[in-house]
């Protein structure tokens, strides 16, 4: 663990992934305390300050009802936090065991699962989502939903090569003719080869699910007001580009640094990982 | 005979999580034109990553560190740009690594990965030229049915036959060095024996110079003109084939020779412990001395 | 009776173009703590009868019998355990993600061997018997050298307590100073733990120091079959005669040999 920080720091582009993640995620942690407006993340007026530029009283402005931008902009990362949180952890292990159950046992198994996932890359994810939420509510939960349904096929790919691959090598070959089960074989032996592969693009995913789920909600099918989000807050301020631009381009300046932030962070993880012995 | 690759004092260590291991001392190695040379040695002791320092390789690793003259064709490999290392790799010089079935990559047919390594020489190469090459390749590594084989996946051909469909990747395009780390040991005999002769005979016709990687000493005795023995990084010996095979002057090379098993049937020979005397600095034959 | 016996043994795999017959009608037995070399021209369909009589293939057609009894072409985890495997690539056959430890361990867990508390003494123990340290069961594949790894391959083949292990090549990728250590181990262990050894390899000099019979395969055909020191001193089959008269040499003893063999005389 020591080792991989020092690796992480000793590239500074990874540094700084590490660094802006671990900011957005102590942001979001502790937003009620360091938001100079925690009650700001509900319906609440003010209209004595609304519509303001920054200001020393508002760092990043406030919007039409008067409330502070960069208030909303920490309650926001935890949702997008969350979202992605729960989106990976759902749709990791479902493409991770399809795609291991397809590259390990080939045949008919393998046709039938990867016709499945190839029929869901082939559909844009953005329009599969939207089709999603056209039938359910659009909540913050059913985004959720929407999300994960687009994801799960990119690790069932990522696994399924790595897999094809691993079945060849001389190790499987050996805990076959020692009679290990199918269990065994994919998840103690094969398993273990994906991960670096699997962690590293579950760091890089992190920043798209925002992207994403931002992207929903600017569309109005994610989150529903009052609720902050970074996407639905870029949507709101739009209307009243170029004037209030703050109200814009803060979050969408929140948007770019966490993605950026994953990213870095991911390939600096890649390098670590991949350097395992 | 001009020098082609030319080896001064090259030293190599690794940055690990333990600190840094140093694998190669200070070694000099150098081959002529067309010349065959072999080296052997024990298992570990720095043969591949030789061979994958002459190949740019692992100049290119974060967590080696490469000291020393590599001159290759009167560049010099060390402080070249990667992208002309790169550019070299497939094309002046090429590599036969020791495990056929993983070099050999599992998504794509044997046609597939010939036309990928013929374009790195020629792009604008059309496939169905491609294809005859590689048949007229396979042909002469004696693979039967060169055109169905165009059409498998390595993971359905033998391991002598993946060895010999590397061997054949290899000479496609006519390198200046072939770097052929244990190309034999998948083959039987009689196919070793028989893809020496190909190689001698590519020596002869293109000039071919060869770094030779075995543990086969019969093999290097029948095919390599000289001999480097290395021993932990360092080179112990050095000469004219027969003559080293005839005179072996270190205490490591000679240990080396007894422990080959002989088709006279003498038993398993007697393995000596490593020894202080496998440390004793390197033994030089004269050229021409047998 | 033999350990094992090999009647009528096909198999045909179906590629594009057509079949490929890998193993033609092959019939061989096997006795009881012999070292039986198989040997032949690369393709001939050797790794494929191995595949064979390790049940991850199933036959074409053709029956193996073992101990007495037929094996079933699907084989189920409870007929694997008395035959097993050492594979040729030291390295690709060690999952570098896991210690070398849990991979010898796989096969006690599998059959259940000893008590569950016990097992990674009985790791230790197997480690030991292939010269290698107790406390190396730690480690990761990539910490070994290759004479060590192939050593880790042995005691996890040995684990499972087999009767018949099947090597192929298992010396082919280490130097000879190693390789006549671990020849000399596998030959121990035969004695000591009466194993029974199908050796493949393509080193002649190997088989004429280790095995007490020699089956030479040519196109998946079983074309000569005999003693060691017949097949080296008499040779029946004019390609055992060009596959001995290929072997490289060292000394001129050998070459002597090697040149009167090949001539017939
Ligand atoms: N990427 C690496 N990182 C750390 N150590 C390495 C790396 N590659 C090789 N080594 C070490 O360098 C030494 C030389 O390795 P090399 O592969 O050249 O041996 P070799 O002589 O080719 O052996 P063999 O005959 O078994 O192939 C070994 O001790 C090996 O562990
Ligand atoms: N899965 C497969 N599909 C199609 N053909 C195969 C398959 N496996 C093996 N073969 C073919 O069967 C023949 C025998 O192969 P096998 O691997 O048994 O040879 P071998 O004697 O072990 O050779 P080597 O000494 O090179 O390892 C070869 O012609 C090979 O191409
Ligand atoms: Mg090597
Ligand atoms: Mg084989």
């Amino acid at each position: 663990m020591t080792r991989a920080l020092r690796i992480i720091a000793s590239n500074p582009l990874s540094l700084v992934g590490l660094i802006l993640v671990l900011m957005i995620v102590l942001a979001a942690t502790f937003a009620p305390w360091i938001a100079p407006f925690p009650t700001h993340n509900s319906a609440v007026i003010d209209f004595a300050f609304a519509n303001s530029a920054p200001s020393s009283r508002n760092w990043m402005g406030t919007d039409l009802v008067g409330r502070d931008i960069f208030s909303r902009i920490l309650y926001a990362f935890r949702i997008s936090l969350v979202l992605g949180v729960v989106v990976l952890i759902i749709a990791t292990p479902i493409g991770t065991i399809v795609g291991l159950l397809a590259g390990y046992l080939g045949g008919w198994t393998e046709a039938v699962l990867m016709r499945i996932v190839d029929v869901f890359l082939s559909i844009p994810p953005l329009v599969l989502a939207i089709a999603v939420l056209g039938v359910l509510e659009p909540t913050l939960t059913n985004a959720m939903i929407a999300v994960t349904v687009m994801w799960w096929p990119w690790y069932a790919r990522l696994v399924y090569s790595i897999a094809r691959s691993e079945r060849e090598e001389g190790y499987v070959l050996a805990a076959e003719v020692i009679g290990a089960s199918t269990t065994h074989i994919t998840l103690r032996e094969i398993l273990p080869n994906c991960l670096p592969a699997i962690i590293t693009k579950m760091t890089l995913d992190m920043g798209f699910v925002i992207i994403i789920a931002s992207s929903l909600s600017f569309l109005g099918l994610g989150v529903q007001p009052p609720t902050p989000d970074l996407g639905s807050m870029v949507a709101e301020g739009a209307r009243y580009l170029p004037d209030s631009w703050w109200m814009t381009v803060f979050p969408g300046l929140a948007i770019l640094l966490a993605v950026f932030g994953f990213n870095l962070l991911g390939d600096g993880l890649r390098e670590v990982l991949g350097a395992e012995e | 005979m001009s020098t082609l690759l030319d080896i001064q004092d090259l030293r190599l260590s690794f940055k690990g999580l333990r600190g840094i291991t140093d694998v190669l001392h200070g070694i000099s190695l150098s081959i002529a034109a067309g010349e065959r040379v072999a080296l052997v040695g024990e298992s570990g002791s720095g043969k591949s990553v030789i061979a994958r320092i002459v190949l740019g390789l692992l100049q290119e690793t974060r967590s080696a560190r490469v000291s020393g003259k590599v001159g290759f064709d009167g560049a010099e490999i060390n402080t070249m740009r990667p992208r002309d290392r790169a550019k070299l790799r497939g094309t002046e010089m090429s590599m036969i690594f020791q495990d056929p079935t993983s070099s050999l990559n599992p998504t794509f047919t044997i046609g597939n990965q010939f036309a990928e390594v013929m374009r790195r020489r020629d792009p604008k190469l059309s496939r169905a030229a491609c294809d005859a090459r590689a048949i007229e390749m396979l042909t002469e590594v004696s693979i039967p049915n060169p055109d169905r084989i165009l059409e498998n996946y390595p993971f359905q051909l033998s391991g002598g036959m993946n060895q010999r469909v590397m061997i054949a990747m290899a000479l496609v395009n006519h390198p200046k060095l072939l770097l052929a780390d244990e190309p034999g040991t998948a083959l039987d005999v009689s196919v070793q024996a028989q893809t020496l002769r190909l190689m001698h005979d590519l020596v002869e016709k293109h000039g071919t110079a060869v770094l030779f990687i075995s543990h086969n000493l019969g093999v290097v005795r029948e095919f390599a003109d000289r001999v480097y023995v290395i021993y932990r990084g360092n080179i112990v010996e050095e000469g004219p084939t027969a003559s080293v095979f005839h005179n072996p002057g270190h205490a490591y090379t000679r240990a080396l020779m007894d422990a080959v098993p002989r088709i006279t049937g003498a038993g398993l020979p007697e393995v000596p412990e490593v020894s202080d005397a496998f440390l004793a600095p390197m033994v030089r034959h004269d050229r021409g001395a047998a | 009776m033999s350990l094992l016996t090999v009647d009528n043994l096909s198999k045909s795999f179906s590629v594009a173009g057509g079949m490929v017959h890998a193993v033609r009608d092959i019939s061989f037995a096997v006795e009881r703590g012999e070292c039986l070399a198989v040997v032949g021209e690369s393709g001939s369909g050797k790794t494929t009868l191995a595949n064979m009589l390790l049940g991850i293939l199933s036959p074409t057609s053709g029956s193996i019998r073992f101990d007495g009894t037929e094996l079933p072409a699907k084989r189920r985890a409870s007929h694997r355990r008395a035959i097993q495997f050492v594979q040729q690539n030291p390295l690709s056959s060690l999952n570098a993600k896991r210690s070398i430890g849990a991979s010898v361990r796989l096969g006690l867990d599998t059959y259940q061997i000893g008590e569950r508390a016990q097992r990674w003494a009985k790791v230790e123990d197997a480690l030991e018997e292939v010269g290698l340290p107790r406390e190396m069961r730690h480690r990761a594949p990539s910490a070994l050298s290759g004479g060590q790894r192939q050593r880790v391959g042995i005691a996890r083949a040995l684990a499972c307590d087999p009767e018949l292990v099947v090597l192929d090549e298992p010396t082919s990728a280490l130097d000879v100073l190693v390789q006549a250590r671990v020849l000399r181990l596998l030959n121990d262990l035969r004695t000591r733990k009466k194993l029974t050894y199908i050796f493949i390899t393509h080193d002649l000099a190997v088989v004429r120091n280790v095995a007490d019979r020699v089956a030479v395969f040519k196109s998946g055909q079983l074309v000569e079959l005999g003693e060691t020191a017949q097949i080296f001193t008499a040779p029946k089959h004019p390609y055992t005669r060009s596959l001995i008269g290929a072997v490289p040499v060292v000394d001129d003893a050998e070459l002597d040999l090697r040149n009167r063999l090949a001539k017939g005389t």
